[in-house]
């Protein structure tokens, strides 16, 4: 990578094709400690470690980029280098810039990006390349053959292993192009709208697709029964999960803390379960 | 089944551990893989093969994407393959076997989920205190061992403890709690969801949640469809807020 000998010249702490490589490994353990509060997001922390450590001298900026990148974070594990790639190069451009880079524009990107990317890769690895791979792989396997699971691992793993790797300097190189263009010709704030503008439209389809609640309600009403679900479906589909994510946001924004929804979230789950509502 | 089988299948869970965990989920831990070493640890590769094509087959449409959990293949096929070859049980007795035990396996692991939310508490308060490296240990450490030991005590207890223990369980277990359970983990995607828009959602742009959210509610169109979309909406917006400017 040219660009590493120039960035050299006039800052000693910049990031190396080394570091990029420590990404790209670290990125596979990302879904290492997946959990239900911020999913993938202690995977994104420890991924970004080493470059914070490096980059940050100032205890308190250090921590803060600790702090950035324990926030939320959920996307698909091959799509997900490409993130850490483009964060980096945003990590060093803010410790270059003495404070006049908005380190908010870092989380902006992480939760515009990983919706998309979330979407494209879901769809491309597990939805079309696994479903092909493992076609190919169970046509040989149906006889007994053992080259059916050999190669539907084999035919897998080379494409989704290529896209982590080149994703990390693909991301790395294309944030260090753009990213200080942008900022100097003020077309952050147009990236940051577009992004948020994709990024939250996917995570409203996300929560219409993925979120799925339903109630068993039946009415009998003059000899005719009421089913309540179906009626929601052709008023108001998924009218459920929407409200469920809107009332639990609403929750968190009264300062609700997790663990108590986390808990509160199960027995109410068990309760509406057991007297039939959901 | 000896002592050393058993832990050598407690193994193969823990190959699913890794494949998940570990290398970025490059699907080794599918059943069609799972059911072949573990054909291989009890020395009937072929039939291994043969149950993991019929177990592949089934959950082809089992992918965790987001925080749904679809049943557990990965012990489901570990044990099913394992009783199917040591009592001598036909395909469809696997895949009976294999059901239940993955459903009970994904209790388990909504179980272990709530457990690693509980861990990043423990990264932020150390993050706090600037131990960043008990922060990233407990993300690489802690929460491995914390899956692969799960996966290999309930392999190895299963498979050496026997067929007529698992169905027992299984059945011990009434139907309305595994109902409940399946009712408190979709409620549990939406505090997912509701934590991802805390970060996003302003009252500016509630509206383009709105927009991604009812296309696909009344049409259905799958994400990439949807991201198209929001694109081409985002272009407009762009051109609409801005597109003034460029023309000077």
């Amino acid at each position: 990578m040219n660009t590493d000998e120039t960035i050299t010249e006039d800052y000693q702490n910049c990031i190396t094709k080394k570091d990029l490589h420590g990404i790209f490994f670290r990125s596979m353990t990302i879904m290492c400690s997946w959990n239900y509060e911020r999913q993938m997001h202690m995977g994104f922390m420890f991924a970004m470690s080493p470059i914070v450590d490096k980059l940050y001298k100032d205890e308190e900026e250090k921590k803060q980029a600790y702090r950035r990148h324990m926030e939320f974070f959920n996307c698909t594990p091959q799509t997900t280098s490409f993130i850490m790639g483009l964060v980096a190069s945003m990590e060093e451009q803010n410790a270059k810039s003495n404070g006049e880079f908005n380190t908010d524009s870092i989380s902006m990107i992480k939760t515009s990006l990983m919706g998309p990317l979330a979407g494209i890769g879901d769809s491309f690895f597990q939805g079309t390349l696994r479903i092909i791979t493992f076609g190919i792989g169970l046509s040989f396997a149906q006889q007994g053959s053992v080259i059916g699971p050999i190669l539907a691992v084999v035919l897998f793993t080379i494409p989704s292993v290529l896209t982590l790797y080149y994703g990390t300097f693909l991301g790395y190189k294309s944030g260090n192009k753009y990213l200080t263009k942008l900022y100097k010709e003020g077309l952050m704030e147009r990236v940051m709208q577009f992004a948020s503008i994709v990024g939250l439209a996917v995570v409203g389809g996300m929560v219409a697709s993925m979120v799925d609640i339903v109630t068993p309600l039946e009415f009998t009403s003059g000899g005719t029964n009421l089913i309540l679900q179906d009626m929601l479906d052709s008023i108001f589909p998924k009218l459920l999960p929407f409200i469920s994510v809107l009332g639990v946001y609403w929750l968190i924004k009264k300062n609700v803390s997790t663990n108590v929804l986390l808990f509160g979230i199960i027995i109410v789950g068990l309760i509406l379960s057991f007297i039939g509502i959901l | 089944m000896s002592l050393i089988q058993a832990i050598l299948l407690g193994f193969v869970g823990i190959i699913a551990v890794i494949d998940s965990r570990l290398i970025g989920r490059q699907n080794i831990g599918r059943p069609l893989i799972l059911s072949t070493l573990s054909g291989l640890v009890l020395g009937d590769l072929q039939m291994g093969v043969l149950l993991g094509a019929s177990l592949e087959l089934i959950s082809m449409g089992f992918v965790s994407i987001g925080a749904a959990g679809p049943p557990n293949m990965q012990l489901g096929s570990i044990i099913a393959t394992t009783f199917a070859i040591v009592s001598g049980a036909s395909t469809e007795t696997a895949l009976t076997i294999a059901i239940p035990v993955a459903i009970l396996g994904e209790f388990m692991s909504i179980l272990m989920r709530m457990v690693i939310a509980q861990f990043s508490h423990v990264a932020d308060k150390a993050i706090e205190e600037n131990n960043y490296k008990k922060a990233r240990n407990i993300h690489i450490y802690w929460a491995f061992i914390l899956n692969s030991f799960l996966y290999f005590i309930l392999i190895f207890l299963s498979v050496y403890l026997g067929n007529d223990m698992v169905a027992n369980i299984v059945e011990i277990i009434p139907e309305s709690i595994t109902k409940g359970l399946t009712v408190a983990g979709n409620l549990l995607c939406a505090l997912g969801f509701a934590m991802l828009l805390v970060t996003m959602l302003s009252k500016k742009t509630f509206l383009y949640f709105l927009f991604g959210f009812l296309v696909v509610a009344y049409s259905q169109l799958d994400l990439i469809g949807l991201t198209l979309f929001a694109i081409i909406l985002a272009f407009i917006i762009d051109k609409l807020s801005y597109g003034k400017k460029e023309i000077n």
